[in-house]
């Protein structure tokens, strides 16, 4: 049986806060005391900067720091941890994606990006589409919230689709996509996949490479790991093609006025001082998930979700949105007249914290013909009380509202 | 000119700053604010659809706000806003007490942040960054330079 209760009370924030309830999970989670300790530690014993000094802190900053690639690897099951580049964050792992995959498109080719996807799946996209002559097909979605594999099948037969970025599950509804097969397609048609995993990945196992996927992309803090690091997944026979981006120091072999060589990949994707401290809290979060049963875990958040969800359709003017037949433990909602921003407010003045507004993801918002909602993420911390005077505060406040 | 039915509100007439900030401040905790707000709302009048129109919306804010401005024939500023967010609306209707029938020949300078502060509510200020309020308010000063 899975203890909440001890797992909770590895999380200082949610120790220091006893009455928070916290259900903005996909924005951020909050970080157990190993992830915070790890990066202490790091700085109490082994701090100083990789890959250059000819002192024993230096080994023990690169031991440390490639140690935590080693450990992404492990996480994504990808075959070699050449293949994983740290950035700061999923977004700036798209954006390098954008800058050195994409320059292998030439004008004319299409990238086919889901109308589900985060604003970090789409606009370096779009911005690369503008500089290269690119063209961008929106990929639909069907009524439920999932990908439109139909559509997908047709776009991805087109001769100049080159290109599919796709979220493995959506921040904003929830939906968790067949990605398997979504891959599997893309391949077929020698299509590349870059996938967007950020909300996947503190929920669902991730195996690159069963998945087939060219790149796969995360944020550290969504799965209990600090701020400042994110992964870029790029499969070796890819990696070995693209050019770099961002120019430096790392990212070099030699440097001299009549020319540079770069570092051979990895590499030379990460250019300047690595964020050191947060790939090792990040090394330190994924051993620790790890450990859990994640079975357990991934039950337990079911569990509330269903609570959650058949409380809140038990609810007069409640309307959620997204019926994926596998969601996230993520419900976004509307109330009707009532706006979503005033039933975060009363929900804040109860200590609840959610979020309100696009959600990064506006294309969906429009298809969806919203221009605001609520979204309820939760997380293995929380609780079946959480969830329950969660509900009892919405009754309340859109009684009061209406 | 702005049609008079968006202008029927007690806000910076009946109503004054001095009464609003004794009513807000007898409001010890978060809800009670929440549901003063809540109130106050209630006494702006819910602007017509035509009337809300893309050259009056206020951008960056958490809802929508539409905010028009003139001047009246006997020399005062008028302010009428609305909200498809009842508490934003409230907020909307602190603003107009300070902002509305203020004499057009007087130069204003109203520390709106500072009065904001002072009845414990600048949760409203820090909550985003592309702040509602402030762009709200500074839609007004610019107006009038
Ligand atoms: C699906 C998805 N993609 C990308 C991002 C961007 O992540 P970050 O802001 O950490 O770079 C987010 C986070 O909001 C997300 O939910």
């Amino acid at each position: 049986m899975f203890d909440v209760a001890a797992f909770k009370q590895q999380f200082p924030l949610l120790g220091h806060y006893p009455e928070l309830i916290y259900l903005d999970n996909a924005a951020t989670t909050q970080k157990p005391r190993c992830v915070l300790d790890a990066e202490r530690a790091y700085y109490e014993t082994s701090n100083a900067n990789v890959h250059r000094g000819a002192h024993r802190l230096a080994v023990a900053a690169t031991e440390a720091y490639e140690g935590a690639r080693d450990t992404v690897a492990r996480f994504l099951n990808a075959a070699s941890s050449d293949e994983i580049i740290f950035t700061r964050g999923a977004t700036e792992a798209l954006n390098l994606l954008a800058n050195t995959v994409g320059m292998l498109l030439s004008p004319g080719d299409e990238i086919i990006v889901s109308t589900l996807e985060h604003h970090a799946n789409l606009v370096p996209w779009q911005m690369l589409a503008e500089r290269r002559q690119l063209s961008i097909l929106p990929l639909g979605i069907t009524a439920s919230g999932e990908i439109d594999l139909a559509e997908l099948a047709t776009f991805l037969a087109r001769p100049r689709a080159r290109l599919l970025a796709i979220s493995h599950a959506s921040n904003a509804i929830g939906s968790i996509q067949d990605i398997q097969a979504i891959c599997d397609m893309s391949r077929q048609h020698n299509c590349l996949t870059a996938v967007d995993g950020a909300q996947a990945v503190a929920h669902l196992p991730v195996d690159v490479q069963a998945l087939g996927c060219d790149m796969y992309v995360f944020s550290g803090h969504k799965v209990y790991a600090p701020t400042g690091i994110g992964v870029a997944y790029i499969h070796n026979k890819l990696l070995q093609r693209i050019p770099p981006w961002q120019g430096g120091g790392e990212m070099i072999e030699t440097v001299a006025f009549s020319g540079t060589r770069y570092a051979t990949p990895p590499g030379h994707l990460e250019a300047g001082t690595p964020p050191i401290a947060q790939a090792v809290g990040l090394a330190a979060a994924l051993t620790w998930l790890a450990q859990q049963d994640r079975a357990a875990l991934l039950a337990h958040e079911t569990a509330l979700h269903q609570q959650l969800e058949d409380g809140l359709r038990a609810i007069p003017g409640v309307v959620i949105h997204g019926q994926a037949a596998h969601k996230l433990s993520l419900s976004a909602l509307t109330f009707g007249h009532v706006h979503p921003y005033d039933v975060a407010q009363f929900l804040d003045a109860q200590q609840i914290a959610v979020r309100v507004g696009h959600h990064c993801a506006q294309p969906l918002q429009q298809a969806l013909g919203i221009t605001s909602s609520l979204r309820i993420s939760l997380a293995a911390y929380n609780t079946a009380d959480d969830v329950a005077r969660c509900l009892a505060v919405l009754a309340d406040t859109l009684d009061m509202l209406n | 000119m702005i049609p008079t039915e968006l202008l029927a509100h007690p806000f910076g007439q009946t109503i004054t700053l001095t009464q609003l900030a004794a009513t807000l401040d007898a409001a010890a905790s978060w809800e009670a604010k929440n549901r003063l707000l809540v109130q106050l709302s209630r006494q702006l009048p819910d602007w017509p659809a035509e009337y809300k129109t893309a050259d009056c919306k206020v951008s960056g804010c958490e809802s929508q706000v539409w905010l028009r401005q003139d001047r009246s024939a006997d020399g005062h500023w008028q302010v009428a806003a609305d909200s498809d967010s009842r508490i934003v609306k409230g907020l909307l209707a602190l603003v107009l007490t300070a902002y509305h029938h203020q004499p057009t020949n007087a130069v204003q300078t109203f520390d709106f942040e500072g009065w904001l502060q002072a009845r414990g509510m600048q949760r409203f200020l820090t909550a985003s960054r592309g702040n509602g309020l402030r762009a709200i308010v500074q839609t007004i000063e610019k107006q009038r330079q």
